[in-house]
């Protein structure tokens, strides 16, 4: 199935991934980053899957119920037409399954066939479960975990070997319900249709109330709240943290092995995030999230993770699992090696980050305070260091220009929030002073007078569509102001239409990437800050059209066919889209 | 004999006895969880359900190191021996009788043989030896029993 095909529900704890046919593919339990229980797009043998399809052809035609992030599939076939809604529901209150997700049926016209199949395979398929009943109800068991598989009006549950499903007539007007409801290290709770009905009602009224709070009144509306929908199912709703994809291995390059696990929180996003966040109206899940990065950073303070765990943990070992692969891809990866890299540009994202909040909040406290002096006083001693990049790269480390960038932002910011005087001020003019250096390095070493622009390295002729976010982060160019031969540098040689690609030259990893759909949005946002209004919104305009059917989009994109490469749904993306959308209006304002 | 060395005995064993299942839990051998079994009788709120739950385990804790001291008394012997024993016992019962016929009688959210998933969750019934929670269920609550008795005989005989 191509990835384009994947629709996502959540509950702010987990995420599905729903394909045009109907069937979940993917779901890990019981939360977004632990192991999966279906995981089909990744190994359609042993993975695990919930199909729910008509038995003849059939045709099908996808939205999400108006601002919510509950799916409503209609499927049209030669003797009638059902429409079945997916929906993770939310909790209400009382004694509720740990994660429980609805298969509602209703027969639309004449009288449809359906058949649907779980298939359970605990912890990324390596566990078969046992099959039994509770009460009569349908349990799939394997160790710690549970799914116990309640259905209304669907047919006799048929238990096979290692399956549980039924089939039955959809007759129009009629509404048949399947649920599946999880246990970890518990016992399960096991749902009433009554019950599970009023969730799926109360869940679709939480989606559509959450939305309908944004106060986001600027261009794309629908495509921005629907990013911010998507935003919040990436939302780890017990922390705060933002997953950057809800999905792990989606391959960079099909049959390639640049397939990475995206179940983590990057300090990379941080500044765009709260930005979003901002401009979103969600105050909660902004304040939420920066004294989340805080706490989770704590442990390894001056020094930042590139990545933590959703819980804040700091360990993401990187390991292999026995999957087939995306159509092949392999390594299937999870954990994420990148945790352990330098990365010199996290400090500039985290400074950015909390002068975006201690301006807005107008105020920090003693503590985050001494803690952002004491980062700004270690930026002072490592900016000279070589360092793995925005990009992670797993080559030899570089003096990535970005880097260099995000050094002087962190300097920048230090200096700035010094002078309200919200974090100490006696390293003040040592700051500004090695801000000045940090400047003074890139516009001797980093820029490329024969491209007229910026490029990937010190020293190097390659471009960086990194070197984007300058302009997004007010770097103060002395050779290029607003970075304008830059981004025209960038669109020639590394553009293709709207698309852009992320970097000339090597990563260390074998194979080629698509477009990566971020810095489409980046460049959208420079122009925009640029003056170049009109063309920032053609773009975003161009942007928009790539999404999915139901507004999703994966990391990437192929320059050919479009096809969408990477995890999905990719926060960056959507945060772009987002910021993008928010500077092109101020912009026309 | 003293029933406060059955009162200490009680609170430690149950400590060990609450926190091996806990353990045992988080190591993926079983998905018994005594306290939100126990405070799900109570309260349908998870939370609620879970500190409550710790505390009446507590007290069933201490009710039955008063119990296993009042056979003591009546045999007139006590030793941690025979409190591993009474341990292994208390450990079979409450598998094939306590949790798995008793506390569904009593348990209001609680399925039996007999209910049907009709118009309120219902939580998942133990089974026998509570093997519906995991297969090492058994073996794990066992163990744990047995710890708990022995503390509890241990104690009761160190205070004689």
């Amino acid at each position: 199935m191509p990835l384009r095909e994947y629709a996502a529900i959540g509950d702010g704890r987990t995420s599905a991934f729903v394909a045009g046919d109907g069937s979940l593919e993917w779901l890990c339990l019981p939360d977004l980053d632990s192991p999966s229980i279906f995981a089909a797009v990744l190994d359609a043998e042993t993975g695990g899957s919930f199909s729910f399809a008509p038995e003849q052809p059939f045709a099908t035609e996808r939205r999400y119920l108006p601002d919510t992030n509950v799916l409503e599939t209609t499927f049209e076939t030669a003797t009638g037409s059902v429409r079945v809604t997916d929906a993770m529901l939310l909790p209400d209150g009382g004694l509720v399954p740990t994660r429980e997700l609805a298969r509602r049926v209703e027969g639309l016209s004449g009288e449809v066939p359906m058949r649907w199949r779980v298939e359970p395979r605990f912890h990324y398929g390596k566990r078969t479960p046992r099959i039994g009943r509770r009460e009569g109800t349908p349990v799939a068991t394997a160790g710690g975990d549970a799914l116990a598989v309640s259905s209304w009006a669907a047919g006799a549950p048929v238990l096979g070997d290692g399956s549980i499903g039924g089939s039955f007539v959809s007759t129009a007007g009629s509404a048949a319900l399947v649920v599946l409801s999880s246990a970890h290290r518990e016992p399960l709770v096991l749902p009433s249709r009554a019950d599970a009905e009023s969730r799926l009602s109360s869940t679709i009224s939480f989606w559509r109330q959450w939305s309908a709070d944004r106060t986001y009144r600027g261009p794309w509306r629908d495509a921005v709240i629907r990013s911010a929908l998507v935003l919040k199912l990436l939302i780890h709703s017990p922390s705060g943290a933002i997953a950057a994809a809800g999905t792990a291995s989606l391959p960079e390059q099909i049959g390639g092995e640049r397939n990475w696990d995206y179940r983590f929180c990057w300090v990379r996003d941080s500044a765009f995030t709260l930005h979003a966040l901002m401009q979103l109206g969600c105050p909660h899940e902004g304040e939420s999230y920066f004294w989340w990065l805080l706490h989770a950073s704590q442990l390894t303070h001056p020094r930042l993770r590139v990545l933590y765990r959703l819980n804040g943990s700091e360990r993401t070992p990187e390991s292999t699992l026995p999957l087939s692969g995306y159509r092949g891809s392999e390594p299937v990866r999870i954990g994420n090696g990148a945790g352990g890299q330098e990365q010199l540009d996290v400090y500039g994202d985290l400074m950015q980050t909390a002068w975006l909040y201690a301006t807005a909040a107008d105020g920090l406290d003693a503590d985050t305070a001494r803690r952002l002096a004491e980062i700004a006083d270690l930026v002072c001693e490592i900016w000279r260091l070589p360092d793995s990049g925005i990009w992670e790269v797993r080559s030899e480390p570089l003096h990535f220009t970005h880097s260099k960038i995000m050094c002087w932002v962190a300097l920048d910011r230090a200096v700035r929030l010094a002078e309200r005087g919200l974090i100490p001020r006696a390293q003040m003019s040592r700051w500004r002073a090695e801000a000045e250096e940090v400047r003074g390095f890139i516009e001797e070493l980093c820029w490329s007078e024969e491209a007229r622009s910026y490029t990937r390295a010190a020293g190097s002729r390659e471009l960086d569509a990194s070197l984007l976010l300058g302009a997004l982060m007010d770097y103060p160019s002395e050779r290029d102001p607003g970075l304008s031969t830059t981004i025209s540098a960038l669109r020639r040689e590394l553009g293709s239409g709207p698309l852009l690609d992320r970097y000339s030259g090597e990563d260390g990893v074998e194979g080629k990437e698509g477009a990566f759909l971020c810095c489409s949005f980046w460049l959208a946002d420079a122009l925009a800050r640029a003056g170049r209004v009109d063309e920032a919104a053609e773009l975003t305009e161009q942007l928009i059209g790539l999404a999915n059917d139901v507004g999703l989009y994966a990391e990437e994109i192929d320059q050919g066919s479009g096809a969408f490469l990477g995890n999905l749904p990719q926060g960056l993306v959507h945060l772009a889209l987002i910021n993008a959308a928010v500077s092109i209006g101020e912009a026309q304002r | 004999m003293s029933v406060w060395g059955a009162v200490a005995g009680g609170f430690v064993g149950t400590l060990v006895l609450t926190t091996a299942l806990r353990a045992a839990g988080e190591l993926g051998l079983t998905r018994m969880d005594l306290p939100f079994l126990l405070g799900t009788i109570v309260t349908s709120d998870r939370s609620r359900a879970k500190a409550l739950g710790y505390a009446m385990h507590f007290a069933a804790g201490l009710l039955f190191a008063l119990i296993y001291f009042g056979i003591f008394a009546a045999i007139g012997h006590s030793g941690w021996l025979l409190g591993a024993l009474f341990g292994l016992l208390h450990g079979l019962f409450a598998g094939t009788a306590l949790v798995n016929v008793l506390l569904p009688v009593v348990h209001p959210r609680m399925g039996t043989p007999f209910s049907a998933a009709a118009d309120r969750p219902l939580l998942e019934a133990p089974g026998f030896m509570m093997l519906n929670y995991g297969r090492r269920t058994p073996l794990a609550t066992i163990l744990a029993h047995i710890a708990y008795g022995t503390i509890v005989g241990g104690f009761v005989s160190l205070a004689s």
